[in-house]
């Protein structure tokens, strides 16, 4: 602490400087945990008792879990080579295709729900062809999973493409010159180099999906996700019917989050 | 420092400056069912331009609105809500002691001009129409919403009323569950798109909305003081707390509102109160398709002398 020999108003500042750091961040992490510990703390034993007695809470976790886990798949899958090449290669009107891609989260939810109605709906050519070969979107789990896309992709896009550009173009450049194909360089050099921050952000995306209520509704009300049942029981019952559910829902989601943070942490242990 | 001072000069101005525009301009809290959205935006509206107030307006469906009260204790300065019921089954005594009856409703089947079979469906035959394949109605849901209550209670009326024994189960099969959503309001936005053909709402709502609708009889469509005792014969059992349920009974669709005890703006609530109780106010919401009661009619004690007359 005290081994730098500055001068006494320039260690006032530091000084200054750190206090007002900490008193900032240590609010703001009150502000983040306080209301979630309470609402575990509220709802989260009763949510767990009720994981046992009610079988809508069950179905509708269950729900929550396949399309969010599903939205995600179809987020990397699809999203993986967008951030590519947003963070790779210089083409024209790459900004403008940055700047719509992140246009969904500047949407407001229902009114994504709303444009998402117009393309997936049964009078569209989309959703027509897809009801002519029997897949159902709105009303159906379907709807779910297009909804959660929407508002959650853009995270993962976002995050893969940062992940991408952190690691150096030098490296596939040489893998190149030794005889790789651009796609055997990606695979063997870019992805096992950015696979963390990739993870980081499916899992971001994933969490996203999870708390989606918005657009979802807009789609598919029944059968319900855990967000839309939160509200439902809510509405129909009060706060003491509601809270169990939106609690063991952040109970639920927080065992898969904090599994992959131990990963990444035994990870970086095992690189240093 | 001189700077210091400088900034510290603007932003006094600034909260001062802001804190006497606030004072010059009352405020009116208003949480309101889903269906008086529009009416009782242009009454509030018109109120406004009259009296400078600034109005602060939720909608949501009317159970959802009674919640904000008993659950998040968020107090408005008037509640209206589609449903009377609500009044004494939720909010009396612990945050209203009176409501006023200000407007009647009935229940229509709302459609578009691009609606399949909308140049066949009339008020003798929209039980058949509606059944046919490839036909989608939506409706609301009847743990949240009066609408969605009130629509399971209109087939049964029409089960009898049709003499078509099993027509109420055959009518719910064809308004599935994925055509289900929280509230009537919910489904305007469906029905504009093309998703539904037909949805459950109130006559007010499609007038205002400029829906095409059909007309049911008065003996089904829960309009009609009249037709009370055999309305009442009609009764949905909806899921209560826990393992409990609650039933509802058909009865004439009366909409009410109230100032609730602990309104944070009284004086200004009650004037408003009195407004929409008045002539003035009437036409207003007749205007915008509302069906406003010739005198509103009071429950309860304590509501303020320019209502109960």
């Amino acid at each position: 602490m005290m081994a730098a020999p500055s001068s006494p108003p320039a260690r006032g500042a530091q000084r200054a400087v750190a206090l007002v750091a900490a008193v900032a961040s240590s609010l703001l992490l009150l502000f983040l945990a306080v209301p979630i510990g309470k609402l575990i703390g509220a709802g989260g034993l009763d949510g767990v008792r009720q994981l046992f007695s009610d079988g809508e809470l069950r179905q509708a976790l269950g729900l929550t879990a396949f399309t969010a886990t599903a939205a995600t798949l179809l987020g990397v899958l699809g999203g993986t080579p967008l951030a590519w090449l947003l963070a790779r290669r210089d083409f024209h009107g790459r900004a403008v295709l940055a700047a719509v891609l992140d246009l969904p989260l500047l949407i407001p939810h229902p009114v994504a729900g709303i444009a998402l109605l117009l393309l997936l709906g049964r009078e569209s050519a989309v959703g027509g062809a897809l009801l002519a070969a029997g897949l159902r979107v709105v009303g159906t789990p379907l709807g779910i999973i297009a909804a959660m896309l929407f508002v959650a992709a853009p995270l993962f896009i976002s995050g893969a493409r940062e992940a991408f550009a952190r690691v150096e173009p030098r490296y596939e450049a040489v893998a190149r010159t030794l005889g790789d194909s651009p796609l055997r360089a990606f695979l063997r050099i870019t992805l096992p180099m950015s696979r963390r921050g990739l993870i980081a952000s499916a899992v971001v995306m994933w969490a996203r999906a999870v708390s989606e209520f918005g657009a979802i509704v807009v789609l598919t009300y029944n059968p319900k996700v855990a967000s839309v049942l939160s509200y439902d029981r809510f509405t129909s019952f009060g706060l003491r019917e509601a809270l169990p559910v939106a609690a063991v829902l952040a109970v639920l989601a927080l065992i898969p989050l904090i599994a992959l943070r131990t990963l990444r942490g035994a990870d970086d242990g095992a690189r240093t | 420092m001189k700077r210091i001072l400088v900034v510290a000069a603007v932003v006094a101005a600034a909260c001062g400056g802001s804190r006497a525009e606030s004072s010059a301009a009352s405020v009116l809290v208003v949480f309101n069912a889903g269906s008086l959205a529009r009416p009782l935006r242009a009454a509030l509206d018109s109120f406004a331009a009259r009296d400078k107030v600034e109005i602060q307006q939720e909608n949501a469906g009317s159970l959802e609105t009674a919640r904000k009260l008993t659950e998040l204790g968020k107090v408005p300065d008037i509640i209206a809500l589609a449903d009377e019921e609500v009044f004494p089954q939720l909010l009396m005594p612990a945050h209203v002691t009176w409501y006023a009856r200000f407007a009647h409703n009935r229940m229509v089947l709302a459609y578009t001009a691009r609606s399949r079979f909308a140049a066949e469906i009339t008020p003798d035959n929209w039980w058949k129409v509606v059944v046919r394949d490839g036909v989608e109605t939506g409706r609301s849901d009847p743990q949240l919403d009066p609408n969605g209550y009130r629509t399971l209670l209109v087939l049964q009326l029409a089960e009898r009323h049709y003499g078509q024994p099993g027509l109420a189960v055959r009518l719910l099969r064809a308004m599935p569950d994925r055509n289900v959503r929280p509230k009537e309001t919910d489904l305007v936005g469906l029905l504009e798109a093309g998703e539904l053909d037909y949805i459950w709402s109130y006559e007010s709502m499609a007038r205002a909305l400029g829906l095409k609708y059909v007309r049911l009889p008065d003996a089904i469509d829960l309009s009609s003081p009249a037709d009370f005792a055999s309305y009442a014969t009609a009764s949905v059992k909806v899921r209560g707390r826990g393992v409990d349920s609650v039933t509802f009974r058909g009865r004439p669709i009366v909409y009410a509102f109230s100032v609730p005890t602990h309104a944070p703006h009284r004086e200004v609530a009650e004037r408003f109160a009195s407004w929409l109780a008045s002539a003035d106010g009437r036409r207003v919401l007749r205007a915008q398709g509302l069906d406003a009661l010739d005198s509103v009619s009071v429950v309860g004690t304590g509501a303020p002398a320019g209502i109960a007359r």
